[in-house]
């Protein structure tokens, strides 16, 4: 397939995901070829079962698909082993998940610089940079807070600063507004949004949030494992 | 790396209080049914040794080779006097005495007994065994009359003598083989809870025993009383070959009774099995507790493994979880085990009367410390835990972060 190696950031070709449900094979997605550019603001949309969350965890490498290949960053998912796929989601994708999924026994500060001790980065740099990315996500002094010390916004603000923190490629987010009111779901696109712009990192989301539908610059409609739409604004 | 991972650890321990608690106190007793199994086997075999060393046998014997299994009165020790005048002068001697022993018949005025008659030198007998102390009634001959004889309390029983009461043995001199036969008063009633001492054996002064035999002043046994118990059990010293010669043996308690050493020996095997069983129970609860615990948290578990934690990250989380149960646990097994032994090593355990391994205990059980106790069994309690973990360890490493997310829901 041919592809632009300084433009696009996920290439997905023929990718076929079949799930043995007790025996009888169900296609949660049925032969999706499609190019995500560097920088996109993307929503990946469709109703419940429509593979939208499959898809997700294809492109990133969190599972395989039955038939197809997909790059990312120029390299095929497939043919990387275990170890050099987890260090590869660890520098290339940031996950931001619908019920925030923080690790409750960690501090704010450790929580978002796990990533950092992962890839090694030192101690001086990692207080600055959490530090940093906890504010342009609008949190300031709660470094040494349990999350369940926080409210659910701030604590998706803190998954979010998780998921930049080790400045990915992309970010994927699962239904990031699912759990949040109206007004702090907005404030969260609006953030999201803004640093699209300011990082050019690429987000892509799965939801079901017509707010997140309408703040998307790109809108991929699944339907029965199927591309059925594909608009960009 | 490794302090987060020791800090998410430590925190998802604490994190269940009650579970991490039920989990602990059940190793925890594990751990201080060890320490006090072992403190009490120590205890128990210190005193079996001081039991059958301190009652009759002594550290160590001397005997003419072959009475050991012939019993036969001619075959007295060889230069008795010279094996005396040595002894005397070893240093590492404590104290000896002499004796004789002899098979015979004893009989009252209402009924008659088989009994082995043994002749003692009160003045040295009483450093080499408890039958002084075992006196209920009357003395061990403190008066010089010749004919005072020392009997069990069981054997008084059978032949209904009291205190003062005539009675008459008959053994078979050496030599001739003829029979010799002499009278003799009840002057000391003892009790031993050793069956066999308490009804078959009557002591008599060393000299009227020899008289009884014809022996002259030879004698059958030298039961000897080291300095140290430790000398003893040391068959490299050269006190053995010294005194094993001239058609003599010298044993050390440990020939005289095997089967103790061999029992000993024994135990220490049932003591690994014991620790064996306790820790497979334990292990499979340490399992049971990191998989609730594992599963309770499987999506934290995906998402870890989704932000690039690779197999073996996770697989380390799982066994510091383990170390930290296991460090808990270790420090509440320290303590119970500590308190639980030093109690008991205190007050002791009441097994007298009870014969174990061919001996009767004489005294209470002290269980006793030692500082390895504080150290084997703990070390192998985290070994134990850490490998417990590793099946719940291995059961996360090879987990994919999608299933890891998908079961929790």
């Amino acid at each position: 397939m041919e592809q632009n190696q300084n433009t696009d950031v996920i290439v997905t070709e023929s990718v076929t995901k079949v799930y043995d449900a007790d025996g009888i094979p169900v296609n949660a997605l049925n032969g999706i070829d499609l190019t995500i550019q560097s920088g996109e603001f993307t929503a990946i949309v469709g109703p419940s079962g429509s593979g939208k969350t499959t898809f997700l965890n294809i492109i990133s490498g969190l599972d395989a698909p039955t038939e197809g290949k997909v790059w990312l960053s120029g390299k095929v998912l497939s043919e990387m082993g275990g170890n050099e796929l987890s260090d590869f989601r660890r520098d290339n994708i940031g996950f931001i998940f619908q019920a925030y999924n923080l690790i409750p026994v960690l501090t704010v500060e450790e929580n978002v610089e796990y990533i950092m001790l992962l890839a090694g980065v030192p101690k001086s740099e990692r207080h600055d940079r959490v530090v940093a990315m906890l504010e342009s996500v609008g949190l300031k002094d709660v470094e040494d807070r349990l999350p369940t010390q926080l409210s659910g916004g701030q604590q998706q603000r803190v998954a979010i600063a998780r998921a930049m923190v080790s400045e990915p490629t992309i970010i994927l987010a699962d239904e990031p507004t699912a759990n949040l009111d109206s007004k702090t779901g907005s404030d969260l696109l609006e953030m999201m949004s803004r640093l699209n712009t300011e990082t050019g990192m690429t987000f892509i989301f799965s939801t079901h949030d017509p707010m997140v539908m309408e703040s998307a610059k790109r809108l991929i409609t699944l339907r029965d494992g199927q591309i059925d739409t594909d608009e960009t604004k | 790396m490794f302090l987060i991972l020791i800090k998410l650890a430590w925190r998802n321990i604490l994190r269940n209080k009650r579970r991490t608690i039920i989990a602990s106190i059940a190793i925890s007793i594990g751990l201080a049914a060890l320490i006090f199994g072992d403190a009490f086997m120590i205890g128990m075999m210190e005193n079996l040794i001081k039991t059958a060393t301190d009652s009759f046998i002594g550290d160590a014997q001397i005997h003419r080779q072959g009475f050991r299994d012939t019993q036969e009165v001619s075959m007295t020790i060889q230069e008795i006097d010279k094996v005396g005048a040595n002894l005397a002068k070893e240093a590492n001697v404590q104290y000896f005495t002499r004796r004789t022993f002899a098979s015979g018949m004893i009989a009252s005025s209402a009924n008659r007994s088989a009994i082995n008659l043994v002749g003692v030198q009160p003045s040295t007998e009483k450093f080499l065994s408890q039958i002084d102390d075992a006196i209920t009634e009357g003395v061990f001959f403190e008066k010089t009359n010749e004919h005072d004889i020392v009997i069990g309390s069981k054997l008084a029983e059978i032949l209904e003598v009291e205190l003062g009461d005539k009675v008459v043995v008959t053994v078979v001199q050496a030599g001739s083989g003829d029979y010799f036969e002499d009278w003799f008063r009840v002057s000391g009633i003892y009790y031993f809870a050793d069956t066999a001492m308490n009804s078959g054996m009557a002591f008599v002064r060393l000299k009227k025993a020899q008289q009884m035999l014809a022996i002259g002043n030879n004698v059958h046994e030298i039961a000897i009383k080291f300095t140290s118990t430790e000398y003893g059990q040391n068959k490299q010293v050269p006190f053995w070959e010294t005194y094993s010669q001239h058609g003599n043996e010298a044993l050390s308690w440990t020939e005289i009774l095997p089967q103790l050493p061999k029992v000993f020996a024994m135990s220490e095997y049932s003591k690994y099995i014991m620790g064996i069983v306790l820790f497979g129970v334990v292990i499979f609860g340490i399992i049971n507790t990191l998989f609730m615990s594992l599963y309770e948290r499987m999506f934290e578990y995906g998402v870890l493994r989704a932000v690039g934690t690779r197999s073996f990250g996770m697989a380390r989380i799982i066994l510091f979880e383990a170390g930290a149960l296991a460090i808990v646990s270790i420090v509440i097994g320290v303590i119970l085990g500590f308190v639980l032994t030093a109690v008991f090593a205190n007050v002791g355990l009441d097994y007298t009367g009870n014969e174990m391994m061919g001996v009767t205990v004489q005294e209470f059980i002290f269980p006793v410390l030692t500082i390895e106790q504080f150290i084997i069994y703990p070390v192998a309690v985290f070994v134990f835990t850490i490998i417990a973990g590793l099946y719940p360890a291995w059961h996360v490493a090879k987990m994919s972060p999608v299933d890891a997310m998908r079961r929790s829901f």
